[in-house]
């Protein structure tokens, strides 16, 4: 092939990358409408989808679009179709036990995705933090069952920090998640070197400081003005300063829920970073050869002790931003007993969205819309929002399994292969 | 109150009290681990125990049959659980992390279904605790007359349960296989006993001790199902067994020791007599975890095959 062909071949895909930057500024756009709770933005995603395609079409025919679909299709089916076929299976069961399912499933998603849009969206950003904590530990083989405890340090150290710092701008808001980050990173250090050292199984010393971490918070809280023989609002500790708040939307659009902060955001760009990082650097592709096989890529000369310290490491610092969302963007403060299981969710969400990052963000989604429309549907219709409890397990128990299926496929297939013998 | 005055014989009761849930579900883990199944579901079937006991319990009148019925339902459940890991072959710890989820909205579900409304069931007349006894003589002994021979009938049942499990394990012929499948899961297909067999097996007398120690929860040591009454009991009970060494004697007496620093928590609480985080105590099992898996107890090792899966490929013909 001659290089001047080559150059032609190129031409195309110039000219489409204006569509393309374009689609991805209206669709970054349309989503921050969107999340705001501006339902409007949905045009502007639907433009860009469309401008994304038309690009897509341009540069490399119909071949190009029935490639991203199907790749798409590929992140999405296992999910979607879990929690279709639980919540047909959670209606029969609201059925035979005397509700009606199709009220309490429209009071469900009218408060999720409408009434109550922004509490979904407030549930799901810190789901995405540990969702990707847990993800991304997964990619190199490894369990971080811990979030939870990471999630407890990333909080205590963002109230530590966040009650001292008062640097102008943002520049202490930024001290204050690296700083979160850091230290939750650091509480997984022990996990990782008994890993490294011992052989210990990262599921167990990660349950069990993660344990350990949520009993220290009530020591935490009482020292920093949650005393209940000293103070006058015990078992929480004192507020944060206010310049170290996470922006709210209300400060963009005046209609927005005073409630809704930022953080989605940001978590939805480190699920962006994340993929960049597993996909495009050096270090993702060590992360995921020792995730994939240890033996082969000890072969190639990756060290399989660096990277179980990297993988583990990230994993805390994002299960620990999860804290410092919900600290410096919702609560101000640090509650005793928040009984807000965002590490143990993090777990259901990484599994739904099979390990994806960007599919850890739909699948929190789903998630906070579920929890905020089933509190909806509670209050309105009498239904017990339990019933959501048991879409959710019912939705994984279905989406693991069908790996599984797909697993056990291959196996029969390497099987056939080798003769049947 | 004087510091040294909090240790007494009451201590050591309310130790073996509080330990004794924790104790069959060690007990229950330590089993099914050496089967070669890891099981973090025991939080959730104790969880379907307990509330299944009351419920029972509630409703015939007799808190035998609530007993019964709590232990039969731990054993359903985590049938669940030997079904998707050995049968299916999903990931032990995931398929335990989805039943703990399931467990918690099945309970609550039910309890709105059956008492109207979430947070605690109604109270049972009668619990097992009416049922107390002292053995003659033994109870006379100093110390460890009321510490260990004038006790409720759970109690007795898990000391009960420590020996026959202890025998099971190293003397009978079933225990020897069961041993093998989390040891060399492939040795004993060879010899022409089933893994999967042994497995389930594994699992399901974790499943009927956990369901027991839902039991001991709901209607010994307590009268009513709470949410969230087990608070975690499940994760410390697996922190006992990996402390014990995987066997029924170790794991029975780190539960004990991990009682004892339940009781001396709730101890400092209520008396305050030292300037020390009562949350401490509670940390504790969890660093002595740590400590057991770090190798600086002494070498605690998992079975072989723990958590390993195993697929039978059959040659035709």
């Amino acid at each position: 092939m001659s290089s001047e062909h080559s150059a032609q071949m190129k031409t195309p895909g110039k000219f489409s990358s204006i569509p393309r930057i374009s689609a991805i500024v209206l669709a970054v756009a349309g989503s921050i409408f969107y999340l705001a709770g501006q339902f409007a933005g949905a045009v502007l995603i639907l433009l860009a989808g469309g401008l994304y395609l038309a690009g897509l079409r341009l540069e490399q025919g119909d071949g190009g679009i029935r490639e991203a679909m199907a790749r798409w299709k590929k992140i999405l089916a296992a999910p979607l179709s879990g929690a279709l076929i639980a919540i047909v299976i959670g209606g029969i069961i609201m059925l035979l036990t005397g509700y009606n399912p199709i009220k309490a499933y429209s009071a469900l998603f009218y408060g999720g995705l409408v009434k109550n849009w922004h509490i979904s969206v407030i549930n799901a950003a810190p789901l995405i933090f540990t969702g990707l904590s847990v993800a991304f530990a997964f990619k190199a083989g490894l369990f971080n069952i811990g979030a939870e405890g990471q999630y407890y340090i990333g909080a205590m150290a963002a109230v530590w920090l966040g009650l001292i710092l008062k640097l102008p701008g943002i520049i202490s808001l930024i001290l204050v998640f690296a700083f979160a980050a850091a230290l939750s990173a650091a509480w997984n250090l022990i996990p990782a070197l008994l890993k490294v050292k011992t052989g210990a199984h990262e599921v167990i010393t990660t349950m069990m400081l993660a344990h350990t971490a949520r009993y220290l918070s009530p020591i935490f809280i009482r020292a920093f003005g949650g005393n209940p023989s000293t103070s006058t609002h015990p078992y929480v500790t004192d507020e944060i300063l206010p310049n170290n708040f996470l922006p709210v939307f209300k400060t963009l659009f005046p209609n927005a829920n005073y409630r809704l902060h930022t953080g989605i955001l940001i978590s939805i760009a480190t699920a962006f970073f994340i993929q960049y990082l597993l996909t495009k650097t050096r270090t993702g592709f060590e992360i995921r050869a020792i995730g994939q096989n240890k033996e082969a890529a000890r072969a190639q000369g990756i060290s399989i002790g660096l990277n179980v310290f990297r993988a583990l490491l990230i994993a805390g610092a994002l299960a620990g931003l999860a804290g410092v969302n919900q600290v410096t963007g919702l609560d101000h403060k640090m509650f005793e007993n928040l009984h807000a299981n965002y590490g143990w969710n993090g777990i259901s969400v990484a599994l739904l969205a099979g390990g994806h990052p960007i599919g850890v963000v739909f699948t929190s989604l789903i998630w906070g819309i579920l929890d905020s429309g089933g509190q909806y549907m509670a209050r309105t219709t009498q239904t017990p929002n339990a019933i959501v409890e048991i879409v959710k397990g019912i939705t994984l128990f279905l989406v693991v399994a069908r790996y599984i299926s797909f697993y056990l496929k291959r196996y029969w297939k390497r099987w056939n292969m080798s003769g049947g013998k | 109150m004087e510091f040294f005055s909090i240790f007494n014989t009451q201590l050591l009761v309310a130790a073996v009290r509080l330990g004794t849930p924790i104790m069959l579900a060690a007990i229950g883990a330590s089993i099914c681990e050496r089967s070669g199944v890891v099981n973090i579901a025991m939080e959730g079937i104790m969880i379907v125990g307990a509330f299944v006991s009351v419920t029972v319990a509630l409703y015939s009148g007799s808190p035998w049959l609530g007993m019964l019925a709590g232990v039969l339902a731990g054993g359903l459940y985590s049938l669940l659980h030997a079904f998707s890991t050995v049968s299916l072959h999903l990931d032990h710890v995931v398929s335990g992390a989805v039943l703990n989820v399931l467990a918690f909205g099945l309970t609550r579900y039910l309890m709105v279904l059956i008492y109207g409304h979430p947070g605690t069931t109604d109270v049972i007349p009668v619990n097992l605790s009416e049922y107390q006894f002292a053995i003659p003589l033994l109870s006379r002994i100093p110390v460890l007359g009321p510490v260990f021979f004038n006790q409720t009938p759970i109690v007795y049942m898990s000391f009960a349960l420590v020996i026959f499990f202890t025998w099971f394990l190293r003397k009978t012929k079933i225990g020897l296989h069961l041993r093998a499948a989390g040891e060399h899961p492939m040795a004993l297909e060879t010899i022409g006993v089933s893994v999967y067999k042994m497995r389930y097996l594994g699992v399901l007398v974790s499943g009927l001790a956990c369901g027991l120690a839902g039991a001991y929860l709901s209607i010994e040591n307590g009268a009513s199902f709470t949410e969230g009454m087990s608070s975690g009991k499940g994760f410390i009970a697996l922190a006992a067994m990996i402390s014990g060494g995987w066997n029924p004697i170790g794991a029975a007496l780190f539960s004990v020791f991990f009682g004892f620093a339940d009781a001396l928590q709730i101890r400092f609480q209520v008396f305050k007599v030292l300037a020390v985080p009562e949350e401490l105590f509670i940390i504790f099992p969890y660093i002595a975890t740590l400590a057991a898996v770090a190798g600086l107890v002494r070498r605690s090792r998992p079975p072989k095959a723990d958590g390993v899966d195993f697929i039978i490929e059959r040659a035709e013909g």
